[in-house]
C-alpha cells in the first residue's frame, strides 16, 4: 500500500491535512513529530508498504521538520518530502531546499493548491 | 507589539495589539487590550514558557467541524503562529494550559460582529477541544473590554474590566483597523513553491 505522511504536531492540522487529500487515492499515516514519523516510516517499510509523500511541519518538539527532512534523505533521496509551515522567511525555505525538500507551502493553505501540488509531485 | 515597563509589576511591558503574538521565556508581563478580538494566554509553567495573541476569526462559521471550515482555517493559523514561538523556546503543546479572554459583543455593525464574537468564541472551544490543551478560564462574550495582563513563566493573568472606552481609544482605533484588514485579507491564503 502507498502512504502519505503527514508529521504535525497539532493534531487539527493533521486532520485537516487528511481530509484534503483523503480522496487522492493513498492510505494516510499521521505522526506528531519527526522522530515519530521516521519510527513510523521504518515500521511501515518493514512490513512492504511504500512512503509516496511526506507532508511535514517545521516547529515540532522532539524533532523539528528541517532535521526530519535532512535524517528522511540519509535513507531516502528521491521520495518527495513537501514542507507545510507558518514560516516564510526566505532562509527558512532556504534551508528546508538545502536538507532536500521538494516544496514549501506556507499556511493558511488553499485545499485545491495542496492537492494540486500533492498531483505534481507523485500524481 | 512595543516594549515598556510596567511599575506596577516591576518588569519589562510588552504591550500586543490586534494581530500581535508573541511568547518568551523572560521574566516579564505581556499586555493587551481585548474587544470584538480574543487574547489567548498559552503557558508551561514546567518549562516556565508562555505566549500570547491577538486575533479575530474572519466571519461566520459553518456547520461542519473546523478543520473543514475555510474561515475557521485563518484562526488555525493564527494559533499556529503563537504556539510555534513556543515551540522554538522548547515548548511543547502537550503541556501547554491556556486561558481565554475577549470576543466581546461591542461595535456598531451588529451583524457582522456579532458573529465574529460568536465565531471566535465556537472555533476557540472546539480548537482547544481537539488539541487537547486545557482551559483554565473561559472569559469569553458580555458587552466589555478586558484590559489583561499575563506572566508567561507562571501563567498568572491580572484581568480589569472596562466600562469606559476613553481607557482604550487606541486599542479600539487600532482593533477596528485589524478586523478591516483581516476581513480584506481572509481569501488570501501562503505562498507556494516547488523547489527544482
Amino acid at each position: 500500500m502507498k502512504y502519505i505522511m503527514i508529521v504535525d504536531d497539532s493534531p487539527t492540522i493533521r486532520t485537516s491535512v487528511e481530509y484534503t487529500i483523503k480522496d487522492e487515492g493513498y492510505a494516510i499515516e499521521q505522526a506528531e513529530n519527526g522522530a515519530d514519523a521516521l519510527e513510523k516510516i521504518e515500521n511501515l517499510r518493514e512490513r512492504g508498504d511504500e512512503i509516496a509523500l511526506c507532508i511535514v511541519d517545521i516547529n515540532m518538539p522532539v524533532m523539528d521538520g528541517i532535521t526530519f527532512v535532512k535524517e528522511f534523505r540519509t535513507m531516502d533521496r528521491f521520495t518527495p518530502i513537501l514542507i507545510l509551515t507558518t514560516e516564510s522567511e526566505e532562509d527558512k525555505i532556504k534551508a528546508g531546499k538545502e536538507a532536500g525538500a521538494s516544496g514549501w507551502i506556507v499556511k493558511p493553505f488553499r485545499p485545491e493548491g495542496l492537492v494540486e501540488v500533492l498531483k505534481k509531485l507523485i500524481g | 507589539m512595543i516594549k515598556s515597563t510596567s511599575k506596577r509589576f516591576g518588569k519589562v511591558l510588552y504591550i500586543l495589539y490586534p494581530g500581535d503574538y508573541y511568547a518568551t521565556r523572560e521574566n516579564c508581563v505581556l499586555g493587551t487590550v481585548t474587544g470584538s478580538c480574543v487574547a489567548v494566554c498559552l503557558y508551561d509553567s514546567t518549562r516556565r514558557i508562555g505566549g500570547m495573541g491577538h486575533f479575530i476569526v474572519p466571519g461566520a462559521l459553518g456547520t461542519e467541524e473546523i478543520y473543514r471550515d475555510q474561515i475557521a482555517s485563518h484562526g488555525i493559523t493564527s494559533m499556529e503562529y503563537i504556539i510555534g514561538e513556543i515551540v522554538k523556546l522548547g515548548g511543547d503543546r502537550k503541556y501547554l494550559r491556556a486561558k481565554i479572554f475577549g470576543a466581546s459583543y461591542l461595535q456598531d455593525d451588529e451583524s457582522r460582529i456579532h458573529g465574529v464574537s460568536l465565531a471566535t468564541m465556537r472555533f476557540m472551544h472546539e480548537y482547544f477541544t481537539i488539541e487537547k490543551i486545557p482551559v483554565e478560564v473561559d472569559d469569553l462574550g458580555g458587552n466589555a473590554r478586558r484590559k489583561l495582563y499575563f506572566i508567561p513563566t507562571t501563567g498568572r493573568v491580572f484581568r480589569k474590566v472596562l466600562r469606559h472606552n476613553e481607557e482604550s481609544s487606541e486599542f479600539i482605533r487600532l482593533e477596528r483597523e485589524y478586523i478591516e484588514h483581516t476581513f480584506e485579507r481572509r481569501g488570501t491564503y501562503g505562498k507556494v513553491i516547488l523547489f527544482e
